[in-house]
């Protein structure tokens, strides 16, 4: 009995490590690790929190959070859990809501639920407030938050938040990569805009407001002009006053940072019904299958980018494959990738420390806070490398040259209403150039 | 010009599913003095309803909106059966049965995300479509949910104006214990009152929905916008809310056109402070005296 369960742990293992694509550094220390830290290790189940919003605005996000970590669990569950421990999800809905939802969601999970670390894709509010939950209970929090709130934190007070890491870059660099998109677009001869004008609209929250100023700030520098700042409400489903301005003055270009999937498809079906000469560039939303399925034919032709994105190639293919295997063709592999790969990335990082360290236990958690700053993760969504100040991911192409040290900023554009975006830039991961959208009369 | 005629459609459109969805609330509490916090849940029952209805089963549109109407009305009808029938004769019956309809919203809104989840459907009750006046685009849309507010909120006019029925319900409102003496079933009329409430908001979700998507939280900012128009109409004046609801729709349209977008709904609020200094009881309202 004993010898078959320590034959099918030492095969499945392996798979895990197959699994989770990993071919790393990293993997080679987590194999060595496993023979002589396993033993020490309880079969007790090791709980991995998800503040995660399962209600309100961000839901179609939170749904494929939660998803890609069951995902995740069941994969590394398979293969026969971190040291011998499987894994359980234990969700906590943040509502969509802000601090103080999110506070204490993070705090259920780990004083009710006995979670070891907490792990989400995104949620709202401050995006400083689990930072300082993980830190109190000194456990491994990992989020893809985009948020410059977060650098700033982490890499202000790196002694009390060694343990939160943003495995993703923040929004600041969507204004740069936007710019830089644009003008590359038309220094190309691919697309060339009426004037030079931007049209903003931007929505309430942070990082829908940061990267609208990311733009707003560095405009004049590529040679555009901001004709309209507008900031709406969430919800916003009666676009007329907005697309009334837009009308007024035409601008070559429209961007929604405005980030909800369900406002962006009424935004895009208010504005075909007359619509200008205009580039349109939707934050993050348009990457959602909810923004396609309410938009329907108004979601082709569409410009989006993520610096989370599924990546073309095999990695990407053959999770996004398999989630929507899964969960149907409705799910969204972008989102539920973040948290599948995050949870992937965490397990290994604990295998190589040796085990999970449970809540309170800051001697353990630093050694896997160790494992993750020393490691790479080649996972759906492409290379997680850490900064080790700011515990940020590493952006490419705006922080390095090469695709597998850091996270592929992708623009996107839909081609059909059925099918995720196309992935336009940047090398070596675009598979379609970029067309000229239908509404744009030349 | 083309600006005030988008400003105009954009106002009528947001302030007849405004008025769907605050006379109802309107009319709970000009006769039973209840303030229904159920009522932005009702909404969401008459959206997924329809959706249901729709989608999952294949019927005609029209028949899934008649079914997502009545599925308000049948919960508000249950609400009063299961809950509010037990609470009216309390003392505190005005404060108490917020709490009790709070719990009953509550407790729909768990249940919808149980079932259907939290993913954002689109609402198959839509009309494509448009026509154009100048260089204005008007939806076929926006013309159906004006057409459809103003057909409900005026069967219930003339409900509440031309028939006995009506008479009843007035007359409960305005004194219970005579109304009772004459012969009026006033525990009838609660319940009918309920249910002309539910179908009111369950319509109101239907239209809101076919602008934005399904969610199970769907109903509460409108019940939040109700709430601010009944104020400042004045708390159970039926006509009041309906007006306000239009002039505070085009009224956010302006400002959201004029000012930003984002001011519309702070300046809503801006409103109520200044009517519940100035107008307690509102623009239109008397206390415990419901108008047609």
């Amino acid at each position: 009995m004993t010898n078959n369960s320590e034959t099918k742990s030492v095969t499945s293992r392996r798979g895990f490590l197959k699994n989770a694509g990993l071919g790393t550094v990293g993997g080679a220390v987590a194999v060595t690790g496993l023979g002589t830290a396993a033993s020490a290790q309880s079969g007790e189940a090791v709980v991995i929190g998800g503040p995660i919003q399962m209600t309100g605005g961000g839901a179609a996000d939170g749904i494929e959070f939660k998803q890609g970590l069951e995902m995740a669990a069941e994969e590394i569950n398979a293969a026969g859990g971190i040291l011998g421990r499987p894994v359980k999800i234990a969700i906590a809905d943040t509502e969509s809501g802000g601090d103080d939802k999110i506070t204490s969601a993070g705090q259920r999970l780990i004083d009710r639920d006995g979670a070891s670390a907490l792990i989400t894709g995104y949620n709202f509010g401050s995006q400083i407030a689990l930072q300082n939950v993980a830190a109190d209970a000194s456990v491994v929090y990992m989020h893809a938050d985009t948020a410059r709130a977060h650098t700033a934190l982490v890499g202000g007070d790196p002694e009390k938040y060694w343990q939160s890491f943003m495995y993703c870059p923040s929004e600041v660099y969507y204004g740069f990569a936007y710019l830089n998109y644009i003008k590359n677009l038309e220094e190309t001869g691919q697309f060339k805009g009426v004037n030079k004008k931007i049209a903003l609209v931007t929505g309430p929250i942070q990082y829908s407001i940061n990267i609208a100023n990311s733009i707003k700030d560095e405009a004049t520098k590529y040679g555009y002009e901001i004709s309209l700042y507008e900031t709406v409400d969430a919800p916003t489903n009666e676009w007329g006053p907005t697309l009334a301005k837009i009308r007024e003055d035409e601008p070559g270009f429209i961007v929604v940072t405005h980030f909800f999937p369900g406002d962006q498809a009424q935004f895009m079906k208010q504005f075909l019904t007359n619509p200008t000469n205009s580039l349109i560039y939707l934050q993050y939303g348009a990457s959602l299958a909810a923004f396609r399925d309410i938009a329907g034919d108004a979601s082709e032709d569409v410009l989006y980018a993520t610096n989370i994105g599924v990546l073309s190639g095999e990695v990407g293919s053959d999770f996004a494959a398999r989630y929507t295997a899964k969960y149907g063709e409705k799910a969204s592999p972008n989102g539920g990738a973040q948290t599948y790969e995050a949870l992937h990335m965490y397990a290994q990082a604990a295998a190589m420390a040796g085990g999970v360290g449970e809540a309170y236990d800051d001697v353990q958690n630093k050694k896997i806070a160790d494992r993750l700053r020393g490691m790479i993760y080649r996972g759906p969504t492409g290379s997680i490398r850490f900064d080790p100040k700011t515990q940020q991911a590493y952006s490419y192409p705006v922080q390095t040259n090469d695709p597998s040290l850091g996270m592929s900023h992708i623009f996107s554009q839909i081609e059909k209403k059925e099918e995720n975006g196309k992935i336009i830039s940047p090398t070596p991961y675009s598979v379609k150039e970029f067309r000229v959208p239908s509404w744009i009369k030349m | 010009m083309d600006a005030i005629l988008q400003i105009v459609i954009t106002g009528l459109t947001l302030g007849s599913m405004y008025a769907l969805g605050s006379v109802g609330l309107a009319l709970t509490y000009g006769t039973m003095g209840m303030f229904n916090m159920a009522h932005g849940v009702f909404m969401t029952i008459g959206a997924y309803a329809s959706y249901t209805a729709a989608t999952v089963w294949g019927l005609p549109l029209p028949v899934a909106i008649a079914f997502g109407i009545l599925a308000g009305g049948i919960v508000g009808a249950l609400m009063h059966l299961l809950v509010v029938r037990f609470m009216l004769s309390r003392d505190d019956f005005q404060t108490t049965i917020m709490v009790a309809t709070a719990g009953v919203a509550i407790l729909f809104q768990d249940l919808i995300l149980k079932q259907f989840g939290a993913y954002p459907f689109k609402q198959p009750v839509q009309i494509e479509g448009m026509f154009r006046i100048g260089n204005t685009v008007i939806a076929y849309q926006s013309i159906a949910i004006m057409a459809m507010a103003a057909v409900l909120i005026g069967a219930m006019a003339w409900l509440l104006t031309k028939t006995r029925f009506g008479l009843a319900i007035r007359a409960t409102a305005m004194n219970q214990n005579a109304a009772k003496l004459m012969g009026v079933k006033t525990e009838l009329t609660y319940l009918q009152v309920i249910l002309i409430a539910g179908t009111l908001a369950a319509a109101a979700g239907i239209l809101i929905s076919s602008l934005a998507s399904l969610s199970p939280g769907m109903g509460t900012n409108p019940l939040i916008r109700a709430f601010v128009i009944c104020v400042v109409a004045g708390l159970g004046s039926v006509t009041g809310a309906g007006l306000t609801a239009i002039a505070l729709g085009v009224m956010e349209a302006g400002i959201g056109y004029y000012f930003g977008a984002r001011y519309g709904f702070p300046v809503m609020l801006g409103l109520v402070i200044l009517v519940l200094i100035f107008r307690p009881a509102g623009l239109f309202g008397k206390q415990g005296v419901i108008r047609a």
